[in-house]
């Protein structure tokens, strides 16, 4: 069971750093995803706890009804992205990323004062839709797979492309005609909609939720995703959340030693590979080995 | 590598989550299994032995240490076999999802109870798991409102805040009667100050001092000018603080500096020596309520301080180190005599968890902390709570909690 709850875990891990790999495709340092991800967490925990109507007959919380918490998640979350996103993606590289963390304390700070959100204490006693964290894993990982069915699918489409021009060159890319400031909007939108998405599965699974989930510390921790994983194609992040995630809990049997080794981990990837552990070119040359007999 | 490819690479990721999960769910339950005493009967514990709530964890680990040290005294002592445990501890870190991992593994590792965790926060997310697979929870420091209540599983030895907050407000009242203007300081990022300056604000009202400015503070500042000089322009004459220990000791520090001269009352996030190397010669005279007095006259708390002040040179124990104690010193004492009653070999994981809790709210036990016994629903039932002074030597360094009658 401790296996199962740690693949799930995993499995957001991999999530969130797919959400920050999306900007990061057209070239935008964009460190909100933890923001988007409390929002989704939010939207679960408020209408699990708050709205008698969705929790049924008392066997179990529906299916039904985490469903509807995703559907209701996702165009809020995409809301929320569409009307900052415009502003804020007007600015670049370091301005962007620092307007994205003012926007990731504001909301933390809004969620520790607003009323409903239950304070520094949070929302807790979120009700279960699944017996055990093996249904958890399997809805994680079948988001996961779907994440990255999109993201693998937006190499070969127009969408995909128009992202790559731009994070190789803004200037030229508009040249060509590519509405830069559509493209840019559409990632970050889809961004954030996969945060809400993993926020609404991780409420339910922590039984608890808080303005401490999303914080600095997780947008740096989600940023490290993608970092040490590589931010070329989309294995490499969710290589990285899969790795980093499962890092500490793997360790354990080392004692105390073992958050060190962690720091060592995560030290020396970068230094050993800067680009990140997966590359395309690192990928085709794996591929040249495999299939040669 | 083509989008075709990489598109399949993901599906076969999906399945073989799906085959992973299809697969856990139909191999043997645990729970069915005779529980395994080769080694003692397996305890878990969870603290937060890093991030930052680790100051109290590693209270709470010294706390654990006694306990099994006592009961091997005791054991010796003692010609009759008693159980023995075999304590496994996981570090709980600061976060949620650590904890219930933590949680998690222990569970899956067969233990028949869980001591921890540290946060109230923690508690929330990772005491469900335990509610929901059956095994019983002694929390050692929840002092949240909610915790019990999370389950029939789910017990605490730290009494809660509502109990112990308003007695150093009456104290404080006792002590000086012309109290007139309090204002209150809180922590409002943090869990346990903001739950407990509620408390605080009532037990205020209720004595008819209605606060007259309420300052909010973060858990990472350091300079809380601001907030001190708007307070004392409303010239209060009675300060009370929710605040962890290092912002805490900070903040009365600053008090003090600023010219602040009355009373000053403070929570339980304070309630560790680890304050008298922040605030130094400017805690003296804080007020504050304590679940645990080391002046405490009874044999087991005579032991416990002897216990204590052999492993750390002479130093006197906190009230976290003491819950720890407790906790632990609950869990083998129920484990006994329900062993007494009905031997452990004979029973199944499940059900020696089941019978364990029982045992464990039927139980009276004499802790360090007094006399304690448990409520129906898991709230410990303390007899005795206490208001101390911090009290300062002349150089500043270090000091203690004096016992006020």
């Amino acid at each position: 069971m401790s296996d199962l709850s740690l693949l799930v875990q995993m499995g957001f891990g991999a999530l969130l750093a797919l959400s920050v790999y999306l900007p990061l495709r057209c070239g935008q340092l964009s460190l909100a995803t933890p923001g988007f991800y409390v929002i989704g967490g939010y939207v679960a925990a408020l209408l699990s706890t708050r709205w008698p109507a969705l929790s049924g007959d008392g066997a179990g919380y529906p299916l039904t009804s985490l469903a509807l918490e995703l559907v209701v998640a996702a165009p809020v979350a995409a809301a929320v992205a569409l009307v900052l996103g415009r502003p804020v993606l007007q600015l670049r590289g370091i301005y962007l990323a620092i307007a994205t963390i003012a926007l990731v304390e504001i909301l933390r700070v809004l969620n520790l004062n607003l009323a409903w959100s239950g304070g520094a204490v949070g929302i807790f006693g979120i009700p279960q839709p699944f017996a055990g964290p093996g249904g958890y894993a399997l809805a994680t990982w079948v988001l996961l797979a779907l994440v990255c069915w999109l993201c693998a699918r937006l190499e070969a489409m127009r969408l995909g492309r128009a992202m790559a021009a731009i994070r190789d060159d803004e200037l030229a890319a508009r040249c060509m005609g590519i509405p830069s400031a559509d493209v840019k909007l559409t990632a970050f939108v889809i961004s954030a909609v996969i945060a809400a998405l993993t926020g609404v599965l991780a409420a339910h699974f922590l039984n608890t939720w808080n303005a401490r989930q999303g914080g600095f510390d997780a947008s740096i921790t989600t940023l490290a995703f993608v970092v040490f994983g590589g931010s070329r194609i989309w294995l490499g992040p969710v290589l990285g959340g899969l790795v980093i995630t499962a890092l500490p809990e793997l360790l354990r049997p080392v004692g105390d030693l073992r958050l060190i080794l962690f720091g060592l981990v995560i030290l020396l990837g970068p230094i050993l590979f800067p680009q990140g552990l997966i590359t395309p070119e690192r990928l085709a040359r794996l591929q040249q080995t495999l299939r040669r007999p | 590598m083509q989008a075709g490819q990489r598109s399949r690479i993901a599906v076969a990721l999906g399945a073989a989550a799906a085959l992973a999960a299809g697969l856990a769910a139909c191999g043997p339950r645990a729970e069915d299994q005779p529980l395994q005493l080769k080694g003692g009967v397996p305890v878990g514990a969870v603290l937060s032995l890093t991030s930052n709530a680790n100051a109290y964890g590693q209270d709470q680990q010294i706390g654990l240490k006694l306990a099994q040290a006592w009961f091997q005294q005791r054991r010796n002592a003692n010609s009759q076999k008693a159980l023995e445990l075999n304590l496994r501890l996981e570090d709980g870190g600061g976060d949620e999802a650590t904890a219930s991992q933590a949680f998690n593994l222990l569970i899956d590792a067969g233990v028949v109870a869980l001591i921890g965790p540290t946060l109230s926060q923690q508690a929330f997310a990772a005491d469900p798991i335990a509610q929901r697979r059956g095994v019983p929870v002694v929390a050692p420091s929840n002092t949240a409102t909610g915790i019990p209540q999370i389950g029939s599983f789910i017990s605490r030895v730290s009494a809660p805040s509502t109990e112990i907050a308003p007695l150093s407000i009456a104290k404080a009242l006792q002590l000086t009667p012309s109290i007139k203007r309090a204002a209150v300081f809180y922590a409002h990022d943090d869990a346990y100050s903001t739950s407990e300056t509620v408390i605080f604000q009532k037990a205020l009202t209720d004595k008819g001092l209605k606060p007259v400015t309420v300052q909010r503070t973060q858990l990472n500042d350091q300079d809380f000018q601001n907030q001190i000089t708007s307070a004392l322009r409303e010239s209060p004459d009675l300060i009370v603080i929710s605040a962890q220990a290092v912002d805490g000791g900070n903040l009365i520090r600053q008090l003090r500096e600023l010219g602040y001269r009355g009373a000053i009352v403070v929570g339980n996030g304070m309630n560790t020596p680890n304050i008298y190397p922040i605030c130094q010669r400017y805690c003296d005279g804080i007020l504050i309520a304590q679940a645990y007095s080391p002046e405490l006259d009874t044999p087991v708390n005579r032991e416990f301080v002897a216990l204590y002040q052999k492993a750390k040179g002479g130093a006197i124990p906190p009230q976290l180190t003491a819950q720890a104690f407790t906790a632990y010193q609950v869990v083998a004492e129920a484990l006994q005599r329900l062993n007494k009653r009905q031997p452990l070999a004979q029973l199944s994981l499940g059900e020696a968890r089941k019978a364990l809790m029982a045992e464990l709210l039927g139980g009276q036990y004499d802790t360090p902390l007094g006399e304690i016994s448990f409520t129906s629903d898991g709230e410990v039932v303390q007899q005795r709570f206490h208001v101390a002074q911090v009290q300062m030597q002349p150089d500043g360094r270090s000091g203690r909690f004096l016992l006020l009658p």
